[in-house]
């Protein structure tokens, strides 16, 4: 008996250690850029090869705060990104409610349809993408000034303009991402039995209640998995804020990045690697944010 | 009391549930029993308001309850796949339908708290539904039908997820719970064993319709038509093509391709001579090794248990079942008598309905 239950780990061992070793190795190996990146921003000599910093300062980041305007292109960054995620996965929960319970017949065209916008590479759609959104915006600006005078309507159109506005590109980055979030989000909730809803309507929850309490909490794993690609994806995209921004205090991020490594003669890899290191920052926080969801197991009540 | 009056429902074109006539008393324990596909799911659904009814009555306690919204009708239901909220506690679960309608927080746990007593699940009010086993799983999925004390409780096939020696506990369980509450029960299954175990009243469904109902043995033992025999009761009844003939009146002949040749009394009804079947269980025939029997045939397949033995005789393709007390050595080859036990049989005219000899069953 004793013999037996020692014997169990004892045997177990060699894999596992195998295991682990592996995994160390590949993590490692994910692992070393970011330090990398983190080393050479803490460097007050950085170069282009990692070396040990041989002066430790902060020097990097008060710069990209204090000379630059990053905190101004991190807000801009978080806000237009942020917002462009929450209205994903809003429009992607309730759209990939329907999609899964609909019996119409334009369901599977649908479906389909929409990942055109998804297969289309984007740099195909910036010219066509720019004239609507420049009429529009025109036409958005002309209202707006029947209303307010000049300096006012241009701080209004700030937030709202279709071009060189922060509406504009959380509308444009939202709608790149929402055909994989609805994909995503209909998949998960064909998945998830209708008697849970039939349930709470037995037991007399109204509509809101049945989303409020039951719909909401079981798709939280789908939101999260939808609201992290889009995220992710949408952080990085670079194309789109290039093109419909202009005015510096709309910047984000990577065009910051961006202008920083063009702007100065010399290349000064230690600000880059700082400025770097803050744009890797929030997908690796909205990662971890949404891991906890993404491993929810769900066996619970959906299988016996 | 719940009263079904000539319902039906249609999907589109197709007519799924044809014109149902059913009674369930107070108190009583049913089972409607069927084939995958026969509508069961379908009419309990439309029982608990979950599906609209597009034809006919539902009359609950003398009250027409057609129009009458699912959490208005005073009727649980436990769903097949239990549909336990995941992100709930077992106490959450529970007392989730009380919660909807605002009720005080101590009394929601005081509620709780006796309807686990009664469940069992008093130990495990703060585990999440993943961390309980199947039987547990089963019981919350009561708890939180029971809590709203219902007039009547519905159950869409509710073993189905669980191993067969749990299912067989299970059914004791359910079995123990509606005495204790002396509530009443529509249950569906597609297993017959769990309808007859189970059920006070026995509804068999068949493609939308209601083949019969009654008290289980009556359904075993005189069945309205072919369908009903053979669905009730395992192994099923055999039934054998025979021609029927009046020699003289007031008898009447059976005679088949195998040399079955049996007398009955047709018992004063006017039976049509012509095709007919005979249906018999396997365990109305009687088998003997050689002598005298209504009919001799081949045995096929031999299956010993040691408390009873089932032997297929006859045609490979079609064989007849026949179960036999105790150990018989008889291996497939040889030939055996069967005598058919008479007043335990059935005759079903070409349509599959029964033909009644009063006098005789
Ligand atoms: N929503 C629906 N639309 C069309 N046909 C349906 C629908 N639901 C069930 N059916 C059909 O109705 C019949 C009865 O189904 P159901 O009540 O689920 O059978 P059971 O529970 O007895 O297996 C089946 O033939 C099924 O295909
Ligand atoms: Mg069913």
């Amino acid at each position: 008996m004793t013999d037996f239950a020692l014997d169990k780990p004892g045997k177990s061992r060699r894999p596992d250690l195998l295991a682990y070793a592996t995994l160390s190795l590949i993590s490692a190996f994910c692992a070393v850029p970011f330090f990398w990146v983190l080393l050479a921003s803490l460097d007050g000599n950085a170069q282009l090869f990692l070396s040990w910093p041989r002066e430790w300062t902060l020097n990097n980041y008060v710069r990209v705060f204090a000379e630059e305007d990053g905190a101004r292109w991190v807000f801009n960054s978080l806000f237009v990104v942020g917002s462009a995620t929450l209205l994903v996965m809003v429009l992607a929960g309730l759209g990939g409610y329907a999609l899964s319970r609909t019996r119409a017949w334009w369901k599977q065209p649908f479906l389909y349809a929409i990942l055109l916008i998804r297969v289309l590479p984007p740099t195909a759609l910036v010219v066509p993408l720019y004239k609507i959104l420049l009429t529009l915006n025109n036409i958005e600006g002309n209202l707006v000034r029947i209303f307010v005078g000049g300096d006012t309507a241009r701080a209004i159109m700030r937030w709202i303009g279709f071009i060189d506005g922060y509406l504009g590109l959380i509308l444009v980055l939202a709608t790149m991402q929402l055909p994989l979030a609805l994909w995503i989000m209909k998949t998960f909730f064909d998945g998830l039995p209708r008697d849970y809803e039939e349930a709470a309507v037995m037991d007399g929850a109204t509509m809101l209640q049945r989303i409020r309490r039951v719909l909401i909490p079981l798709a939280l794993p789908g939101l999260a998995a939808a609201g992290l690609f889009a995220f992710i994806s949408a952080w990085g995209d670079f194309l789109l804020p290039l093109i419909l921004l202009s005015s510096p205090e709309l910047q984000t991020l990577p065009l910051g990045l961006f202008r920083a490594f063009l702007r100065v003669n010399t290349i000064d890899y230690g600000f880059l690697a700082a400025l770097a290191f803050i744009y890797l920052m929030p997908a690796v926080i909205a990662f971890g944010f949404a891991r906890r969801f993404l491993v929810q197991t769900f066996s619970g009540g959906v299988k016996g | 009391m719940i009263n079904l009056r000539n319902v039906r429902k249609f999907y589109g074109a197709l007519e799924v549930i044809k014109g149902v006539d059913i009674t369930v008393e107070d108190g009583e324990f049913a089972v409607f029993v069927g084939p995958s596909g026969c509508g069961k799911s379908t009419l309990l659904r439309m029982i608990a308001g979950l599906e609209g009814i597009d034809e006919g009555d539902l009359i609950l306690n003398g009250k027409r309850i057609n129009d009458v919204p699912p959490d208005k009708r005073g009727i649980a239901m436990v769903f097949q796949s239990y549909a336990l909220y995941p992100h709930m506690t077992v106490a959450e679960n529970i007392g989730f339908s009380l919660s909807l309608k605002k009720v005080p927080v101590a009394e929601i746990k005081r509620q709780v708290g006796d309807v686990a007593e009664i469940l069992q699940l008093t130990d495990y009010l703060d585990r999440r539904p993943a961390a309980l086993s199947g039987g547990q799983r089963q019981r919350v999925a009561i708890g939180r039908a029971i809590i709203k004390k219902p007039s009547l409780i519905l159950f869409d096939e509710p073993l189905s997820n669980l191993d067969s020696a749990l299912r067989v506990q299970m059914r004791a369980e359910l079995q123990r719970l509606h005495r204790e509450l002396k509530a009443t029960v529509v249950y569906v299954t597609h297993d017959q064993v769990e309808a007859m175990t189970m059920a006070d009243r026995i509804v068999v469904l068949n493609k939308g319709t209601v083949a019969q109902a009654g008290h289980p043995m009556d359904l075993y033992h005189s069945p309205d038509n072919e369908f009903v025999a053979t669905f009730i009761g395992s192994p099923k009844m055999n039934i054998l093509p025979v021609t029927l003939s009046r020699p003289d009146a007031g008898k009447l002949r059976l005679e088949n391709a195998d040399g079955l040749a049996i007398s009955l009394a047709d018992g004063g009804a006017n039976v049509a001579v012509g095709e007919a079947k005979l249906g018999i269980r396997p365990e109305h025939l009687k088998v003997s090794l050689g002598g005298q029997g209504d009919f001799s045939a081949e045995v096929v397949i031999v299956e010993r248990l040691g408390v009873e033995t089932y032997l297929a005789v006859g045609s490979p393709k079609d064989p007849i079942v026949v179960r036999a007390e105790g150990d018989l050595s008889i291996r497939p080859g040889d030939r055996v008598s069967l005598t058919v036990d008479l007043s335990a049989c059935h005759l079903f005219d070409s349509n599959g309905l029964v033909i009644r000899r009063p006098q005789t069953l």
